[in-house]
C-alpha cells in the first residue's frame, strides 16, 4: 500500500468535518475522493499534507507515518499537491514556479550560491531543465517567463500540477483540478493524469466532473458530511443506492436544470 | 508609603487603561493596530498646555479643546490614511500598520515644530493641593484623574452594551460585513468609532499633563508602546482586559520606582510586550483559539 | 584637479548613503520573507555599541569590533527571531518594536559599559586608522596631492564603497538562487511554500538573522564613520527610517530599499529646506505609498520590464 489513512476524525470547534475515514491507496492506482461541498475533502487532503493535526487517526505513507510530520517533510518524503483556489507563487514567472517545486530535492545553500560553486551552477542548470521538461509535460512550456498571475484558469490549475511534479512525488494529490476548466480543457486534463499514472505515480483526486472521475479513477471513496458512505470501484459506486441518493442523484438534478 | 506609591500606581493605570481603551476599540473594530494613537494622545496634551498655560483658561476649556481637536484629528486619521486602503484588492495587512506608523511620525514633528522639543510645564491651579489623610498624602490632581478615568470607562461600557450605536458598534466589532448585510451604516460606524477613541486620546493625554506636570513631543511615542503593551497584555479588542492590564501596568511601574530602579520604568510596557506575545499570544484574557489558515 | 573635487564635506554624505543602503538592503532581506521588523534601529546599536566598547574599551583592532559587532547582532537577532516565528505580521512588527526600545533602555541605562544616555565619544574613526595604516607603509596624502582630511574622507569613502557593493552582489547572488526563491515563496503564501517542500522555519529565521546582522554591520560602521554614538541614534525614528527605504523605494526587488535609502538621505542634502521637515515627509510618504503605491517606486514588474527591453535590445 502506498497510502493507509486510518480512522481520521477532525473537529474545527464545533463543526466535525471528517468521522472516522478509512481507506488505503496501492501502488499506481488513481484513487478518487468524491462528495458534495463541504463533505470533508479538502480536509482530508490537509491533513494528509500535515498542514493541520487531525483530531484522530494516522496517516501512513509507505510504511512511515506522515502523522506528526512538518507539510515540508511529507513533500520530502514524496507527498506533494495542488491547491483547490489555486495557490501558485503569483509574481513568479511560470517557470520560476516550477523551481520552487524542485526545492525539497536540492541543496544549495547561501555560501555555494553567493560563490556560485560548480556544482551549484550544474544544480541551477539542471532545475532549469526539469523545470522545463516538466511544463512540456503540462503544455506551459511557451509560457515559461509569464507572471503566474497573468494566466488563465486552466493554465494555472496545470502549472500547479507541474510546480507539485517538480517535488518528484510518489503521490500526488489533486484537488479539483478540472473545476474551471472548459470541455477541450478538461480532456487535456484527462490525458495528462494518465501520463503521470504512467511515470508510476499514484495520485488522490478530488473532483466534480463525474464523467471524469468514473473513467479515469480505478477506485473511488465516497464522503458525505465527513462520513464514508461507499468505497469501490466506478461500476460499484455508480450503483450504490446510497451514493446516488446523497450524491449522484443531485448531481443529476443539477445537470437536468 | 506604600499606600501613597499604591495611589500613584491607580492613578497612573487608570490613565493607561483609557488610552489603551482608544487602541482596543479601532482594533475590535477595525482589526488595525493605530499607531497614530499615542501621537493623538499628545496632541490632547499639548493642547492642555495651550488653553491652560498660554491662554490661562479654565481647565474644562482645555478639555473640551482637546476633545475637539483630537476628534478632528481622528476624523482625519480615517479619512486620509486608513479609508483608501480599505477592500482594496492586494494591500497587505501590513499597510495600515505602515500607513498609521506615518501619521504618527508626522505628528509627532508636527508638534516638535509648533512647540519646540522640550517638556512643557501643565500647572493647573489646584496641581499643588493635597490633603492629608492619616500618614497619607493624596493630591486632588489624582482624584480627578480617577473619577474621570471611571466615569469614562464606565461611560463607554454603558454606551457599549445600552445604546443603539453602541450596539451598532458591536456589531461591527463582531463581523464589518455581517453588520452591514444587518443594515448597519458600516462607514459611519469606522468613523465613529475612531473618533471616540482620539477623543478618549486626548481626554488621557489632558489627564497626564495634570499628574505629571510636564508634555512633550516625545510622548506620544512612549505612552503608545505602553498603550500597544496594555492591549497586548489585556487581549487585543478587549475592552475589560483593556482595563484591568491598564492597572497592572501603572501598578507594575510604581513598584518599579518604589524599589529604586526608575530608569528600567519603561522598559517594562516592552518587556510584557515582548514577553506577552511569546507565552499567551491571545492576552492574560483572551480566549485561545486555532491559529488561523 | 583632483584635489579640489574632493570635498570632505560631500564625501562625508556619500558615506552616509552607503551606510544607509546597507541599512535598506538589511531590512529588504528581512522583508523578503514577508517579515516586518520594527527592530532594526536595535540591531544597528548593538553592532555600532558591541564595536566601540570593543574597540576603544578592550583596544581590538577595528576590523575585529565591526566584525564582532555584527555577528552579536546576528546571534541576537537568531535568538530574536526564532521565537517570534509564531507571531504573525502586525505582531511580529510590534515585538519586534517593544525588542528596540527595551536595547535603547539599556544602553541608556548600563552606564558602566554605554555611558548612558551621554553616549560615546572618540570611538576610532576607519579613515584615520586607515590613513594611519597607510602611513606606515610610507604613503603620504601629499604624494596624490591631497591633504590629510581629504585623503582620511576619500578612504573612508571608498571602503564603505567595497563594501556596499560586495553585500549588494552577495545578495542579488543569493537572491537568485534555491535560497531566494525560497524566500520569495515565502512572502507571496507561506502556505504553499511550506506544502511545496520549503522548510518556512529554517528560511524565516535565516532572514531574520541575515537582517540583523547586516544591520548590525552598518551600525558597527556607522559607529566608527561618526566616532560618537548615543541611545538616541537607534530610537524608534531610525527604525522608521530603515523601514521607509524599503516602503519608498520598493521592497519585492533588492534596487527598491537601495535607491530609497540613496535618494531619501541626499534629498535633504540637495534641499536645505527640506531637512527641517525630514520627518514629516517621511510620514506623508508613508502614508501616500500605501494608499498609491504599497509595493514602492521600484517593483518586480518594472524590473522584468527593463530586462525584456533590454533583451531585444540585444536581439535586434
Ligand atoms: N480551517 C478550517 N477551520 C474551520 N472549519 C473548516 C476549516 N477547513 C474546513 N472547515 C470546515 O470543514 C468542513 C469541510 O470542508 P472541506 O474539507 O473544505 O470540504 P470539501 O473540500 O469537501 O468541499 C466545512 O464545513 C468547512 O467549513
Ligand atoms: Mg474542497
Amino acid at each position: 500500500m502506498v497510502l493507509e489513512v486510518r480512522g481520521i476524525t477532525k473537529r474545527f470547534g464545533g463543526i466535525q468535518a471528517l468521522t472516522d475515514v478509512t481507506f488505503q491507496v496501492g501502488k499506481g492506482e488513481v484513487f478518487g475522493l468524491i462528495g458534495p461541498n463541504g463533505a470533508g475533502k479538502t480536509t482530508m487532503f490537509n491533513i494528509i499534507t500535515s498542514m493541520f493535526p487531525p483530531t484522530m487517526g494516522e496517516v501512513i505513507f509507505m510504511g512511515k507515518k506522515l502523522t506528526g510530520l512538518k507539510p515540508h517533510e511529507v513533500t520530502e518524503a514524496g507527498v506533494c499537491r495542488t491547491f483547490q483556489n489555486i495557490r501558485l507563487f503569483p509574481e513568479m514567472t511560470v517557470l520560476e514556479n516550477v523551481t520552487v517545486g524542485q526545492h525539497c530535492r536540492t541543496k544549495s545553500g547561501v555560501w555555494s550560491s553567493v560563490f556560485r560553486t560548480g556544482a551549484q551552477k550544474q544544480e541551477e542548470k539542471s532545475i532549469r531543465e526539469k523545470a522545463l521538461e516538466l511544463l512540456r509535460l503540462v503544455g506551459l512550456e511557451e509560457l515559461q517567463d509569464t507572471f503566474a498571475d497573468n494566466l488563465a484558469y486552466g493554465q494555472q490549475r496545470r502549472l500547479e500540477i507541474a510546480r507539485a511534479l517538480a517535488s518528484d512525488p510518489k503521490l500526488l494529490l489533486l484537488d479539483e483540478p478540472a473545476a474551471g476548466m472548459n470541455e477541450s480543457e478538461t480532456k487535456d486534463l484527462f490525458d495528462l493524469i494518465q501520463n503521470i499514472k504512467k511515470l508510476g505515480i499514484t495520485v488522490l483526486l478530488i473532483e466534480h466532473d463525474m464523467p471524469l472521475v468514473m473513467r479515469i479513477c480505478d477506485r473511488l471513496i465516497v464522503l458525505n458530511f465527513g462520513k464514508e458512505i461507499a468505497q469501490g470501484t466506478p461500476e460499484e459506486i455508480k450503483n450504490n443506492p446510497e451514493v446516488i441518493e446523497a450524491y449522484l442523484g443531485r448531481e443529476e438534478e443539477e445537470d437536468l436544470a | 508609603m506604600i499606600l501613597e506609591q499604591l495611589i500613584n500606581g491607580i492613578t497612573l493605570g487608570s490613565i493607561y487603561a483609557i488610552v489603551a481603551l482608544g487602541y482596543t476599540l479601532v482594533f475590535g473594530v477595525l482589526d488595525i493596530l493605530n499607531m497614530a494613537h499615542g501621537e493623538i494622545f499628545m496632541f490632547g496634551a499639548f493642547m492642555g498646555v495651550l488653553v491652560t498655560n498660554t491662554l490661562k483658561l479654565p481647565l474644562i476649556v482645555a478639555f473640551l479643546v482637546a476633545i475637539g481637536v483630537t476628534a478632528i484629528l481622528g476624523f482625519l486619521l480615517e479619512t486620509l490614511a486608513l479609508r483608501p486602503l480599505r477592500g482594496k484588492k492586494g494591500v497587505s495587512h501590513l499597510a495600515p500598520l505602515i500607513s498609521t506608523i506615518g501619521v504618527s511620525i508626522f505628528l509627532e514633528n508636527l508638534a516638535h515644530h509648533f512647540f519646540g522639543a522640550g517638556n512643557h510645564p501643565f500647572r493647573t491651579s489646584f496641581s499643588e493641593m493635597s490633603f492629608q489623610i492619616g500618614t497619607v498624602t493624596v493630591y486632588a490632581v489624582q482624584i480627578v484623574i480617577f473619577v474621570i478615568a471611571v466615569l469614562l470607562m464606565v461611560g463607554l461600557s454603558f454606551w457599549l452594551s445600552k445604546t443603539k450605536a453602541g450596539k451598532a458598534l458591536r456589531a461591527c466589532a463582531e463581523s464589518l460585513e455581517a453588520a452591514s448585510i444587518l443594515g448597519v451604516n458600516t462607514k459611519k460606524m469606522i468613523t465613529t468609532t475612531v473618533i471616540i477613541a482620539s477623543v478618549m486620546g486626548g481626554i488621557a493625554g489632558v489627564l497626564v499633563g495634570m499628574a505629571f506636570n510636564s508634555v512633550s513631543p516625545q510622548m506620544g511615542l512612549s505612552m503608545g508602546l505602553k498603550g500597544l503593551a496594555i492591549i497586548i497584555l489585556g487581549g487585543m479588542g478587549n475592552v475589560k482586559g483593556a482595563m484591568a492590564g491598564g492597572l497592572i501596568l501603572g501598578l507594575a511601574e510604581t513598584l518599579v520606582v518604589v524599589f529604586g530602579e526608575s530608569g528600567y520604568r519603561d522598559a517594562i510596557a516592552f518587556a510584557l510586550i515582548i514577553i506577552i506575545l511569546l507565552v499567551r499570544p491571545q492576552g492574560l484574557f483572551g480566549k485561545a483559539s486555532e491559529a488561523r489558515r | 584637479m583632483l584635489a579640489e573635487l574632493i570635498n570632505p564635506y560631500y564625501l562625508q554624505v556619500l558615506s552616509f548613503i552607503l551606510i544607509n543602503i546597507i541599512l535598506g538592503v538589511s531590512i529588504y532581506i528581512t522583508l523578503s520573507t514577508g517579515q516586518l521588523s520594527l527592530g532594526h534601529a536595535g540591531f544597528m546599536g548593538i553592532g555600532a555599541y558591541a564595536s566601540a566598547i570593543l574597540t576603544l574599551d578592550y583596544h581590538m583592532p577595528l576590523v575585529v569590533g565591526i566584525v564582532v559587532g555584527a555577528i552579536l547582532a546576528g546571534i541576537v537577532g537568531l535568538c530574536i527571531g526564532i521565537p517570534t516565528l509564531r507571531l504573525q505580521g502586525v505582531y511580529l512588527a510590534i515585538a519586534t518594536l517593544g525588542f528596540g526600545e527595551v536595547i535603547r533602555v539599556l544602553f541608556i541605562n548600563l552606564e558602566g559599559l554605554t555611558k548612558g544616555a551621554v553616549g560615546i565619544s572618540s570611538i576610532p574613526h576607519i579613515g584615520r586608522e586607515l590613513v594611519k595604516g597607510l602611513q606606515d607603509f610610507g604613503f603620504k596624502a601629499s604624494m596624490i596631492g591631497l591633504k590629510n582630511n581629504q585623503l582620511i574622507s576619500l578612504s573612508v569613502f571608498l571602503l564603505l564603497l567595497i563594501i556596499t557593493l560586495l553585500i549588494i552582489a552577495f545578495f542579488i547572488r543569493q537572491t537568485n538562487s534555491r535560497v531566494g526563491r525560497a524566500f520569495a515563496a515565502i512572502k507571496m503564501d507561506e502556505r504553499a511554500a511550506e506544502a511545496m517542500g520549503v522548510n518556512i522555519t529554517y528560511y524565516k529565521v535565516l532572514a531574520f538573522a541575515q537582517g540583523a546582522m547586516v544591520a548590525g554591520f552598518a551600525g558597527a560602521l556607522f559607529a566608527h564613520v561618526t566616532a560618537y554614538i548615543s541611545p538616541a541614534d537607534f530610537s524608534y525614528h531610525r527604525a522608521v527610517e530603515i523601514l521607509i527605504f524599503a516602503i519608498f523605494g520598493g521592497s519585492e526587488v533588492i534596487w527598491g530599499p537601495i535607491f530609497g535609502a540613496a535618494f531619501l538621505t541626499a534629498m535633504p542634502e540637495i534641499l536645505r529646506e527640506v531637512n527641517e521637515y525630514r520627518y514629516m515627509i517621511y510620514g506623508v510618504l508613508l502614508v501616500v505609498m500605501m494608499a498609491f503605491r504599497p509595493q514602492g517606486l521600484i517593483d518586480t514588474q518594472m524590473i522584468y520590464k527593463l530586462k525584456q527591453r533590454r533583451k531585444k535590445k540585444g536581439v535586434s
